[in-house]
């Protein structure tokens, strides 16, 4: 078996081709005629143009207009004035078409790498992918004809690029298996779009595999299995029958509103950790964000984010998702989480120690300038403030004050927010659980994190494996804590939300129906298929289960249960 | 000269698109046009000094056009980063 990453879900069982680069060296020369050179040039560059014009529409056809703009931008990188200036200005130089068009191009690569920005690197690949064509049709080097595929062939190749993948038949192409790439490149994002199992970055893809050998591609796993044997051949097959039929299911229910089986509607969010994030949650069809992670803005650096530097952020997710509602949780280190240059002391037990919302109020500097530059975003969509770890009334109202701080601040330097900023609690120890009414007076909302409540109701640290197996959020104990929390939220008139794993879990969402939770907040990958399960229910059928459930007495006998319903 | 300070607001900054309508849009203008940006002064009518200026949402740009027809030039080009690039 060969591991890469797995960029594109699915399964393809197939048989490979090899898809190997020719070469594409070329002796420099000097020369005399450059009338003709350039002319030479020129010539290969409408035919290179004639040919992406070609390929941009049969992608068109087969896989969509995004997909073809991508090559319709070699179109545009091979006419930019600058660009072909700096190449015709070498040619004038004496210096052959192959030789300027290399050198320059090798240029833009480079410039577009140093800047290490992901975007603008891959717009490297865009201008390798140009060179490479110009220099084929200089050399007049044929390549292999993806397009002549026959059915059930896993393309096997050192990079996908795009004027590769204008050429695939996806009725034919089964799966694709690259060396190089990663979950956001190119490739992936086109074999994605084409809906072809893909397994990126598998190191030497090219030389261990053999053209006509039988492989399996698991997309979803990012694994690929060589000499695959009757039984998992089978085996695999009937895997990609049931993810088949699981994707045309959930893509209907995109686009559509989040609602149970009688029509009580509901907030359907994503969980992110970086503002980038937002487009994946954008792109699964989320309605917004319930739980912004705003660590990455503190981790992997020597000192703290400015302001402005956090501004930029929590503005950027909310302009991504439209003005759609984002709950940003303010800093939640400590913990496992450590950030070197803070200086936290080590601990004897840190999950109960200095950490969170605990640390943030001790060091109230850095703490008022996250939120003031919340505040600052606020004023860009609606986004909503959560404290992490609250487990007293008193934390609640000290960081409310801090809020309020803020505003003034802000509001004697004229700069904008939300007035009606939204405040809430993340709940998420059993004591919040416990206080959940006396919450309920002072906070705008809750959200359920049910991975820490989970862990701190039991006193089990899940990764601790002679204990994990109390920590299961189905525990009565758990279970009535979350039923509590809900409880007292709704009663006095405030959204409670659930940002843990449990939101996504089918067992679970019957039972937050019927308990009256307004909002999910799941990974992005988790939206369509949390839809889909909460249309299955009436509040009715919920509320028979619930009370079934809650009259249970073990963890056993719940998940027993649930298991036989979903 | 002309010129204007402003804030790209598309989400994806500039990217392919937006920079290559941008530049053909530039391109069509006699005068020269430039953006400064994070310190840097990039030839706008080039979509590739574009890309590796690698311009962010939130970004703040100087648009400056120079020549006869520097105030359309100007104009249009700031409509174009205002509105996001209609994204």
């Amino acid at each position: 078996m060969l591991k890469g990453i797995g960029a594109s879900d699915g399964i393809g069982i197939g048989r490979v081709m090899l898809v190997v680069e020719q070469s594409l060296e070329y002796v420099p020369k000097e020369i005399a005629d450059t009338d003709a050179e350039l002319a030479r040039y020129q010539s290969a560059v409408e035919a290179f143009c004639a040919e992406t014009v070609e390929q941009a529409e049969a992608i068109r056809k087969s896989t969509g207009d995004k997909e073809a703009e991508i090559l319709e931008g070699h179109i545009a990188i091979i006419k930019d004035p600058f660009m072909n200036g700096e190449i015709e200005n070498l040619i004038k130089a004496h210096q052959c078409a192959e030789k300027a068009v290399d050198q320059i191009c090798q240029m833009f690569i480079d410039m577009f790498n140093a800047t290490g920005d992901e975007l603008t690197m891959q717009r490297a690949t865009d201008v390798k992918d140009i060179r490479d064509g110009l220099l084929s049709i200089l050399l007049g080097v044929q390549n292999v004809k993806i397009s002549d595929a026959p059915a059930g062939t896993v393309l096997v190749t050192g990079e996908l690029t795009p004027s590769m993948t204008a050429g695939i038949n996806k009725d034919n192409i089964v799966g694709i298996i690259t060396e190089t790439g990663s979950q956001t490149s190119h490739s992936a994002i086109l074999a994605r779009a084409l809906e072809i199992p893909a397994v990126l970055s598998v190191a030497g893809a090219t030389t261990c595999l053999s053209s006509d050998e039988q492989v399996i591609v698991d997309g979803n796993k990012g694994e690929v299995i060589t000499a695959p044997t009757p039984e998992q051949i089978e085996e695999y097959a009937s895997k990609r029958e049931a993810f088949l039929r699981e994707r045309r299911e959930l893509e209907n229910f995109r686009g559509r509103e989040t609602a149970s089986a009688d029509g009580i509607k509901y907030e359907l969010f994503c969980n992110i950790g970086t503002p980038k994030d937002a487009t994946k949650a954008m792109a699964a069809d989320g309605e917004g964000v319930g739980l912004f992670r705003t660590e990455f803005l503190f981790m992997d650096r020597n000192s703290l984010p400015t302001e402005d530097e956090q501004f930029e952020a929590y503005k950027q997710a909310s302009i991504i998702m439209k003005g759609k509602p984002v709950i940003i949780r303010t800093l939640d280190i400590g913990g496992d989480k450590d950030i070197p240059y803070l200086g936290l002391a080590k601990e004897e037990n840190p999950f109960m120690g200095f950490r969170a919302i605990r640390y943030c109020l001790k060091n109230r500097e850095m703490f008022k300038s996250q939120i003031k530059a919340i505040l600052r975003a606020s004023a860009f969509g609606d986004i909503r403030i959560m404290f992490p770890l609250i487990t007293a009334v008193e934390e609640l109202r000290m960081g409310k004050e801090l809020v309020e701080e803020a505003k003034a601040d802000l509001k004697a330097s004229d700069i904008a927010y939300d007035e009606n900023i939204k405040v809430g609690v993340m709940t998420e120890t059993a004591a919040s659980g416990v206080i959940a009414d006396l919450l309920a007076e002072e906070a705008d909302f809750f959200s359920i994190g049910t991975n820490d409540l989970t862990g701190y109701t039991m006193a089990a640290d899940r990764g601790n494996g002679d204990v994990s197996y109390l920590y299961s959020p189905l525990q009565p104990s758990v279970l009535r804590m979350i039923r509590r929390i809900i409880k007292c939220g709704r009663e006095k008139g405030i959204d409670v939300g659930m940002c843990g794993e449990a939101a996504a879990s089918p067992m679970m969402i019957p039972l937050l129906i019927s308990f009256g939770l307004t909002e999910f907040s799941v990974s992005a990958p988790s939206v369509l298929k949390v839809r889909k399960n909460i249309s299955k229910w009436t509040k009715e059928e919920a509320d028979a289960i619930a009370e079934k459930v809650m009259a249970m007495t073990t963890e056993a006998e719940i998940t027993a249960y649930l298991e036989t319903i979903v | 000269m002309v010129s204007k300070k402003l804030t790209i607001v598309n989400a994806q900054g500039f990217h392919m698109r937006p920079a290559s309508t941008f530049a053909t849009a530039m391109g069509k203008y006699s005068s020269n046009v430039t953006l400064k940006v994070n310190g840097n002064t990039v030839n706008a009518k080039s979509l590739m000094n574009i890309i590796a200026a690698c311009i962010k949402c939130g970004n703040e740009v100087e648009v400056i056009c120079e020549g006869p027809d520097e105030v359309q030039a100007l104009d249009e080009a700031v409509g174009m980063i205002e509105s996001g690039f209609g994204e």
